[in-house]
């Protein structure tokens, strides 16, 4: 299950949050702690360069990308190597969207797209679509071109 | 050349300054989703007005019942449009609105209709909403088609179609079972994310079907899986499929271990990794098995994503703790991690580097690891320490080395979960090492002369009154603890003149000088450091004259009180100030709730300073306590050994009874522990009725009744029985628990007047030859052995037929014997032919006993032990074959 996705500024302001199957009183606990964790571990650190961690028999894989860090967080079958997957996914969706990595104005100029390209990469906990190109042409409405 | 610079800035501040969504309230936004109502639609101001309700929803905004509701109406009139983008949003929009039962059914139609769209892209969100908002009657309406699209040819449709059917097998499970021809279909798709896909729902529609999921695995693992996720969720359900299996291959070799073998060759890493880690974690795996294993996971140590860096070094460490030697060839990749930028990485690179190290690495390893912990946080440097401390004890030998390292980094800057840490691996050495006692106490006492945190300092200046007097040169200490009465706040200052006491009493030539340091105590600012110091000065007689201190004296400093500190809490509670003094005779000795920490841990080592004073000392002083307080006991003399709690009921029955069996030299004394889990009974009168018929040598002597035991909270009734002194008698009990039970009313928790007598069987209890051997380690086996000489030396062999390897013969007769073992010999190497293990302890009647073990296995598994026994009483040693003999 992945457990969590989330997208703050450098400020560790909340930009977007999705939780599945974490109660709603953890929620709070977990964005606090994955923003220290950002706060502590991400300066310096190269757009889309992976960092990796593990809280009991959780797993976050997190990273930068322009303005905003990404935090993903999973458990059993998503462990660091799949949550890797999912968070490149993400980034190069993000990317596709607004074109560089961006800064949080142009994060949420293109907020709705980034939001409906989310929808199609996690979907309650599960990863569903991989390819950017895809996701692309998916947020559109659009079939897949592979097809 | 200036120009497009400063372009390039200004558009840089208009970023920062303005942002899209600056200043958003939600009743605006809500006034501005009245658009949605509009006859003439315009797409885009809808798609931006959604879009600041996404942005509202994800910011942690809740809108009201009506709100959402009216929202949702709206939302629901924008089907009416054309437009692909809207609709893509207003699709998710239903799924973050998520409606009430009662509202779904306005879009079900509309969603029914994209449903059987012509457009492919329509149907497959209009699938993905539907089985969010769905309920158990519409989803049968609409089964019909979720099947078909498991199978349209659309990849995008058949994904969207297969989770969701993944999401309704928790709330509806018994529709999406009736799939799985499709979803089987599914499992043989060309799209690669359709077979993932497919195949986790198959395997979850199977999962509780083991001869189904086995097929699955055999028939998938012959075929081509093309997508990498989907050949990792193979992977996983192989490998339980090979749990499940164990031991039902005749011919040896392990089922499906070639196609394991095979992933490791995967051109995705994921997959290879994915192998890798289901290998190292096969039940009893060979290192054969391992080898192709651990050389994939080894190449990605050095990988440049720290990712695969982690995930291979993680596994790593988990392998250590099972084969050490299995994982030595990548020690010299680990050390180069230890630099790793990643400090998770580092530390388990260093915790890995300690479990697989042998005794001449350490050295060298010590010295990477102190550059090491001055750039990693708090939380991994005790990582770090635990590992060290497990090292340490490990190789007794290199206490030096390790014991330098920490008294270094205890000096360093830290926080107080980090130092306790520090001190309570200090203390735990100087425990278990003899050797390492003096100078680690005087690491403690450097430590203190500096030490910011209160509660550290006073718990090391308690540890110091009760081993300092021990050493040979007390008076080396006295300095330090004086230090503190003059340098630290009342607490530290008062117990350090407790500890000045406690060698004054210990060590007559150091009395007078304690009597002048404790004098100049009375000067003190603070009340209760002044008290002591007077009260000290009084009891040990401060009046000039060197005499011996009484025994009672003794026993007031060192021994501890003999009443329950809780319940001299609550007496003292409800002591109210008078001319008559507080009378500690009258606090209750009876223990109320038995200490419950050691059936939630079991085999968890007390660690250090936290349980006063300090170890296994402490349950084995508990005990002593608790047992001297009954008078029936008093007369049984000096408590040898308590045994770890042995449970008599199976868990979760109506009374949870375990047994501590304490062995005393003539007499052995049964505690049960009782528990009462049902509310509406009290139990009163509780004993245990124990026939001994099967242990001649035991004679009952007394038995102690629990008067009363209500719900939840745990209770001692105690049997006691005499045998011949000095001799490991042996033998089995049969217990049958007996009390009076009334009921008891649970809303006003009151117990009815008359009661029934009842009984309650409990399991069988066994005293046997281990019971009467306590483990205690040497330092150094051999000088031991040396130094013990071969005057009362055994030695015979002994066949121990055939065993399923060496590692299950070695625990065996380990705890046949119940002594310790040392130097860390109870670790067998998989697949040793031979292996050789020592062992130490105390035979009852306080023999120190040595022990070597040879073992080894022929092709067979034929297991031949040659037992030679060193001890200071030869019928020891004898009686030490005796139980490997009869065992």
């Amino acid at each position: 299950m992945i457990l969590a996705v989330l997208f703050a500024n450098a400020e560790g302001n909340i930009l977007i949050e999705r939780f599945h199957g974490v109660p709603a009183e953890e929620r709070l606990h977990w964005r606090s702690f994955l923003i220290k964790l950002g706060a502590d571990n991400l300066k310096g650190v190269k757009n889309e360069e992976l960092l990796v961690a593990c809280h009991k028999s959780v797993y976050i894989v997190y990273t930068v990308l322009g303005d905003v860090a990404i935090y993903v967080v999973g458990k059993d079958e998503y462990d660091e190597l799949a949550l890797s997957e999912v968070i490149f996914v993400i980034t190069s969706a993000v990317k596709d969207v607004c074109g560089k990595p961006p800064t949080e104005r142009l994060f949420l100029d293109k907020y709705g797209r980034i939001c409906l390209c989310l929808d199609e990469i996690v979907w309650k906990g599960y990863l569903e679509n991989t390819e950017k190109d895809r996701i692309k042409r998916l947020i559109r409405l659009k079939p897949p071109t592979e097809f | 050349m200036a120009q497009p610079l400063v372009k390039k800035d200004d558009d840089r501040d208009d970023e920062a300054d303005y942002s899209p969504f600056l200043g958003i309230e939600k009743g605006a936004v809500l006034q501005e989703a009245r658009v949605f109502n509009d006859p003439q639609l315009d797409a885009r101001r809808c798609s931006q007005v959604i879009t600041k309700l996404l942005y509202l929803l994800n910011q942690g905004e809740t809108f009201t019942k009506i709100e959402a509701t009216e929202v949702f109406f709206a939302v629901t009139k924008l089907f009416q449009s054309r437009d692909i983008g809207l609709r893509r949003m207003v699709y998710l929009m239903i799924k973050e609105l998520s409606p009430s039962a009662d509202e779904v059914i306005i879009v079900t139609s509309s969603l029914m209709k994209d449903m059987n769209s012509k457009t492919d892209m329509y149907r497959a969100n209009a699938i993905r909403v539907l089985c969010r908002i769905t309920d158990g009657t519409l989803l049968t309406q609409i089964e019909r088609y979720l099947k078909q699209a498991i199978v349209d040819k659309n990849p995008v449709v058949a994904s969207a179609a297969l989770v969701s059917g993944i999401h309704l097998l928790q709330t509806n499970p018994e529709i999406v079972k009736r799939w799985s021809n499709e979803v089987q279909e599914a499992v043989q798709s060309r799209a690669a994310l359709v077979q993932f896909h497919a195949l986790a729902l198959l395997h979850q529609i199977r999962q509780n079907d083991r001869l189904a999921v086995s097929k699955l695995v055999t028939s998938l693992t012959k075929g081509t899986v093309r997508s990498p996720l989907a050949q990792c969720l193979l992977i996983r359900y192989t490998s339980q499929v090979i749990r499940e299996s164990a031991g039902n291959t005749q011919t040896g070799d392990r089922p499906f271990y070639d196609y394991l073998e095979g992933c490791l060759r995967h051109k995705a890493e994921m997959v290879i990794f994915e192998a890798a880690r289901a290998i190292t974690e096969l039940n009893g795996v060979t290192n054969r098995e391992l080898t192709p294993a651990i050389t994939v996971l080894q190449l990605f140590l050095s990988s440049s994503k720290p990712v695969l860096r982690f995930a291979a070094v993680r596994t790593l460490n988990k392998v250590a703790m099972t084969h050490p030697m299995a994982v030595t060839n990548c020690n010299i990749d680990m050390e180069s991690l230890i630099s790793d930028q990643n400090r998770s990485i580092a530390t388990l690179a260093i915790t890995t580097l300690l479990k697989t190290g042998n005794e001449s690495s350490v050295d060298h390893l010590m010295k990477q690891i102190t550059n090491f912990m001055s750039d990693i946080a708090d939380e991994f440097k005790i990582v770090v320490v635990e590992a060290i401390r497990s090292l340490c004890l490990k190789f007794p030998l290199k206490y030096r080395a390790l014991m330098n390292f920490l008294s270094n980094i205890l000096r360093e800057e830290g926080g107080f979960e980090y130092k306790k840490a520090i001190v309570d691996s200090i203390v735990i050495l100087i425990r278990d090492i003899p050797d390492a006692k003096e100078s680690g106490l005087l690491h403690l006492c450097e430590f203190i002369e500096d030490c910011e945190f209160t509660y550290l300092s006073t718990q090391i200046l308690h540890f110091l009154g009760i081993e300092g007097p021990k050493t040979s040169d007390p008076s080396k200490y006295i300095r330090y603890i004086y230090n503190r009465v003059h340098l630290e706040n009342a607490t530290v200052r008062a117990s350090a003149v407790s500890t000045l006491a406690k060698f004054g009493a210990m060590v007559d030539s150091l009395k007078p000088r304690i009597f002048v340091l404790l004098r100049r105590c009375l000067f003190d600012s603070d009340d209760e450091v002044r008290d002591r110091a007077t009260l000290y000065l009084n009891t040990l007689g401060g009046d000039g004259s060197v005499v011996e201190t009484d025994k009672d004296v003794k026993e007031f400093l060192f021994g501890s009180l003999d009443v329950p500190l809780v319940n001299l809490e609550t007496s003292l509670k409800h002591y109210e100030p008078s001319e008559e003094p507080f009378d500690i005779n009258s606090v209750p000795r009876e223990i109320k709730s038995q200490p419950l920490a050691e059936k939630k841990a079991p085999g968890k080592k007390p660690t250090g300073l936290a349980a006063p004073p300090s170890g296994p000392v402490s349950t084995v002083d508990a005990y002593e306590k608790l047992l001297s307080s009954i008078p029936e006991f008093a007369s049984f003399g000096k408590l040898f050994k308590s045994s770890a709690p042995v449970e008599l009921t199976e868990a979760e029955t109506e009374y949870a009874v375990n047994v501590v069996k304490h062995i005393f030299d003539s007499h052995i004394v049964f505690q049960y522990n009782c528990t009462n889990t049902i509310p509406e009974q009290l139990l009163e009168n509780v004993t245990v009725i124990v026939d001994a018929a099967e242990a001649e040598e035991f004679s009952e002597v007394a038995s102690k009744p629990l008067r009363s035991l209500p719900y939840d909270t745990p209770g001692q009734t105690f049997v006691a029985f005499e045998k011949p002194g000095g001799v490991p008698a042996v033998g089995k009990f049969s217990n049958i628990l007996r009390f009076i039970v009334k009921e008891v009313d649970p809303s006003t928790g009151e117990a009815e007047e008359d009661g029934v007598e009842d009984e309650y069987q409990l399991e069988d209890l066994e005293v046997v030859a281990a019971d009467y051997v306590l483990k205690v380690p040497v330092s150094n086996f051999r000088n031991a052995w040396e130094s013990m000489g071969p005057d009362c030396e055994r030695v015979d062999e002994y066949g121990l037929g055939p065993r399923e390897n060496l590692a299950e013969a070695v625990n065996a007769v380990i705890n046949l014997l119940g002594l310790q073992p040392c130097e860390g010999t109870e670790v067998v190497p998989s697949n040793s032919r031979s292996h050789a293990c020592l062992l130490s302890g105390v035979y009852i009647g306080n023999v120190k006993v040595l022990v070597r073990l040879s073992f080894g296995i022929d092709s067979s598994k034929e297991v031949a032990m040659k037992l030679a026994v060193r001890s200071e009483d030869e019928t020891v040693s004898d009686a030490i074959h005796e139980i490997v003999a009869s065992g």
